[in-house]
């Protein structure tokens, strides 16, 4: 293929270098997780943390001005807040995960409209915290390194106790105490790729990252470790591909990479082997046994 | 033939000084309540505020520093325009939420569009792209007209009407600090044209965030770049933000400034990219706050040509 | 022949290990249950008691089933003994902290649409030798490949669980249980909605391990079954009603009593007075 098409956009722009590092860190990171979250069931809770984060931007817009370091780190806390919140919720009412994550969000982001209103300045604070794949400083990629490692780290420690929380919850808690650990160590892995995520690269990217590479790899494999493993190259594949696209057509370049996301899952719910195909097409004979 | 007296009867003479006194101290009893109007943005307000003096008690809506393309009103600032007897607004387009706004307070008149007689620009971002424009030309109307100093002339006589109308008892006086401010503007506009014309308009060339400066750019002959768009939410593409860098490595453009309300970060990519060191801010929607570099709106346009002069010019 | 074979095989697995300075995984030491003393227990929800003033001491190494008609708190003794139900009032000696109990709940929360295969969730019964951070041995492999023969699974080992009938999860848990090598085994229902077949394979099971001197408590609706297979049998009406050798216990008078049993709880009672109830032979 003419490496003009794929290779050049890279060599030639250090801006390009930069968006393609972040979105491998952004995919080795929030890819595996991601997938926990769509076995837990808990995919749209990107989207509410979204707009839990903000009374801890807007508290950290109060202490420091426009500073982002300071709006993230009070975004991480109100994310951490209402994750724990609505986990320790969820394990000790009759509630359930999504009603409590859902009554806890709404608290939150209430609290931050409140917050940034009283302030009087009408900053959108949002969409300055909010950062875009073709923008990140070193900062930025120090940040998502240091949250890929720590995730990958993390999921290492975690995986039998997240494995058996999910599959086997009441086994988990009779035979040991690692229950709340996974519980809520893996609330805060989501909380702070889900942050570092909107911090460098917007809440599309962030959220996108995480769960459509999961729904895709779904239709493709049948055990954990291929799913984890699986969903990691889509996310790699689709996202480059879509910096590419966005680099050739002059489409923005987040929508374009989540696009590209999007027609993965669709690709493979119509095409992979445990997809929409599957049904439909009786095999022409079957085995003795 | 009758004949006039020869002096006044002592009675009328006290009568006549007692009216004369009574006549004399009416304006100063008008002075005691001044006219309470609402300016949507920091800018309006002062130029308001010059038009109207001591007589007009003016409050802004969108203070300064703050970013009038996501203003969210609160209740008090219903209860303001409610309460107000004339209400300014820029107009095209720029304050997308202050309908509602009229509409929940009890302001009963129309909003004076101070922009109105002004020939409005198209919202053209010369993204970079040098002299042919796609087909994603912007079909928005440019609202930043007070980039211009011709039309913040236009802005002042409007005003001044408006406040005649509202309160016909000082219109004297509007009229007079409208012509004095007028004299200002012009003797600003000559200020800043004498700025620039030591640069060759080839040289004229800038980088921002924000495309707020099209009228300025029109009056001046200055190329303003940016990656995104007009308001603060479009998101940038990949190859606009390539295409830029490549025009300000082709063209040597020194001048990259970064505006007070976005996000600074792309433009301090592309700074990193090219290898051209930020100038800092430019002020375009906005006032500074009272201590600041640009309190008024002739303070902000020298700040701002000041700025973009220096910055061309390398140094 | 068959338990020589499994002899040899473990000595040489110990020596390699021996060789190698780790920690023997040891599957065939006899466990060394305690005798499970209860006095005068109480359990129940928001003050009603679903177990009231139960005393009875259970012999290490018992193979006992508990019946009683519905409501009669049978599955609520279980989650005590697991130690999932504080007690309303009494107490259970003999299984405190440190002492491990292998439980099967009558509606095991297991997400069946995990990808996960039926080796790796029967490992999961490892969790006691590798916890959360080891890594599995040969041996313990081949320990899972011992249990996936015991309760007929072979071949199944890289079937995913969604893909298995109930009385074939039934059996993958089974597996589970004997990987965790309790001295305690704990099973509500076992036998709900399972086939003929598989039933007498896990029967055959409970009595290896009774046979190996672990202590096995069953909750069970088949009479026939207890009458056949369990030495000591619990009738439980919410108070007990008898506890003794099967024999004894499975007679029609106390069914009779045991049916008298008013299932709902009355919200009208009036506080009980914690003098204990006798227990009868």
């Amino acid at each position: 293929m003419n490496s003009a098409l794929w290779l050049a956009p890279f060599l030639e722009f250090g801006f390009m270098q930069r968006a393609l590092l972040g979105c491998v860190l952004l995919s080795v990171s929030a890819a595996p997780v991601g997938v926990f979250l769509m076995l837990r069931r808990m995919s749209l809770t990107g989207d509410a943390m979204a707009h839990a984060i903000l009374p801890g931007a807007a508290l950290g817009y109060l202490v420091a001005g426009l500073s982002l370091g300071a709006m993230t780190v009070g975004g991480i806390a109100a994310g951490l807040a209402v994750a724990v919140g609505s986990g320790l919720v969820a394990r000790h009412t009759v509630l359930c995960e999504d009603t409590s994550l859902a009554a806890f969000y709404l608290l939150s982001l209430a609290l931050g409209v409140l917050i940034v209103s009283t302030r009087g300045n009408s900053v959108d604070l949002l969409h300055v915290l909010f950062g875009t794949v073709l923008a990140l400083d070193d900062a930025a990629l120090a940040l998502l390194g240091g949250i890929a490692t720590v995730t990958l780290l993390a999921l290492r420690v975690l995986y039998r106790p997240l494995v058996l929380e999910c599959l086997d919850p009441g086994f988990l808690r009779g035979t040991s105490r690692w229950s709340a650990v996974a519980h809520f160590g893996f609330l805060a892995l989501l909380v702070i790729n889900l942050v570092a995520g909107f911090h460098a690269l917007g809440t599309l990217m962030a959220v996108g990252m995480m769960v459509l590479p999961a729904a895709a790899a779904r239709f493709w494999v049948r055990r954990l470790q291929p799913l984890l493993a699986v969903a990691v190259a889509l996310a790699l594949l689709a996202s480059a591909s879509g910096l590419l696209v966005s680099y050739h057509a002059d489409w923005p370049t987040s929508p374009v990479i989540v696009l590209c996301l999007g027609a993965t899952v669709l690709f493979s719910m119509l095409f992979a082997p445990h997809g929409l195909r599957r049904p439909q097409r009786p095999a022409r004979s079957h085995l003795q046994a | 033939m009758t004949h006039l007296p020869a002096s006044l009867p002592r009675r009328t003479t006290t009568l006549a000084a007692l009216a004369l006194g009574l006549a004399a101290l009416t304006p100063s009893l008008h002075a005691q309540a001044p006219l309470r109007a609402v300016a949507s943005f920091s800018i309006l307000g002062d130029i308001v505020k010059e038009v109207g003096g001591d007589r007009v008690a003016v409050d802004v809506l969108v203070g300064p520093g703050a970013d009038a393309h996501v203003f969210q009103p609160t209740p008090a600032h219903a209860r303001l325009v409610g309460q107000a007897q004339v209400v300014f607004a820029n107009g095209l387009g720029f304050e997308g939420w202050l309908s509602r706004l009229l509409k929940t307070s009890a302001y009963q008149g129309r909003p004076v569009t101070v922009s109105q007689g002004i020939p409005p620009l198209k919202s053209e971002a010369e993204h970079g792209h040098g002299e042919h424009h796609k087909g994603h030309s912007h079909d928005e109307i440019d609202p930043h007209a007070w980039q211009s100093v011709a039309n913040v002339k236009v802005y002042t006589r409007n005003i001044a009407k408006a406040l005649c109308q509202a309160d016909a008892a000082s219109c004297d006086l509007y009229q007079r600090n409208a012509r004095a401010y007028e004299a200002k503007l012009n003797e600003l506009d000559t200020e800043i044209r004498a700025a620039w014309a030591p640069i060759p308009v080839a040289q004229r060339k800038v980088i921002t965030s924000h495309d707020a400066f099209g009228y300025y750019a029109r009056d001046h002959r200055v190329s303003f770049l940016a990656p995104q768009g007009a308001s603060t939410e479009s998101e940038a593409s990949a190859k606009g933000v390539a295409q830029l860098v490549r025009q300000i490595r082709k063209d040597q453009i020194k001048a990259l400034f970064v505006e007070s309300i976005s996000d600074p970060r792309l433009i301090e990519q592309i700074a990193r990219e090219t290898g051209v060191k930020p100038s800092g801010a430019l002020y375009s929607d906005s006032l500074s706050a009272p201590g600041g570099a640009a309190p008024s709106y002739v303070e902000l346009m020298r700040f701002n040509t000041r700025a973009l002069t220096a910055a061309v010019r390398g140094q | 022949m068959q338990l020589c074979c499994v002899n040899i095989r473990t000595i040489a697995i110990q020596l390699q290990y021996l060789s190698a300075n780790r920690p023997v995984p040891d599957f065939n030491a006899p466990p060394r249950p305690p005798a499970i003393v209860l006095h005068d227990l109480t359990l129940g929800y928001e003050r009603h008691p679903a177990v009231h003033h139960l005393s009875l001491t259970l012999p290490p190494g018992a193979l006992v089933a508990v019946v009683g008609p519905n409501g009669a708190g049978k599955s609520t003794l279980l989650k005590a003994l697991a130690g999932q139900l504080p007690p309303l009032g009494g107490h259970i000696d003999g299984l405190g902290t440190g002492q491990r109990v292998a439980c099967l709940p009558q509606h095991s929360g297991i997400d069946r649409s995990f990808p996960i295969s039926v080796q790796e969730l029967a490992m999961l019964g490892l969790w006691h030798e590798v916890g959360a951070l080891g890594r599995y041995s040969a041996a313990h492999r081949r320990a899972c490949h011992e249990a996936l023969a015991a309760v007929g699974l072979l071949g199944f080992e890289r079937r995913g669980i969604d893909t298995l009938s109930g009385g074939q999860l039934q059996r993958a848990l089974f597996a589970r249980l004997i990987l965790q090598d309790a001295p305690v085994v704990l099973l509500d229902e076992p036998f709900a909605a399972i086939d003929q077949r598989t039933i007498h394979d896990l029967l055959a099971l409970l009595h290896r391990w009774h046979a190996q001197g672990r202590t096995v408590i069953a909750v069970l609706h088949d009479l026939a079954q207890v009458r056949e297979h369990f030495p000591h049998t619990l009738l439980l009406a919410r108070e007990p009603v008898a506890w003794g050798p099967t024999a004894e216990v499975l007679t029609a008078a106390h069914w009779t009593r045991a049916l008298r049993l008013q299932e709902p709880f009355d919200d009208e009672a009036e506080p009980c007075d914690t003098t204990a109830h006798g227990v009868p032979a």
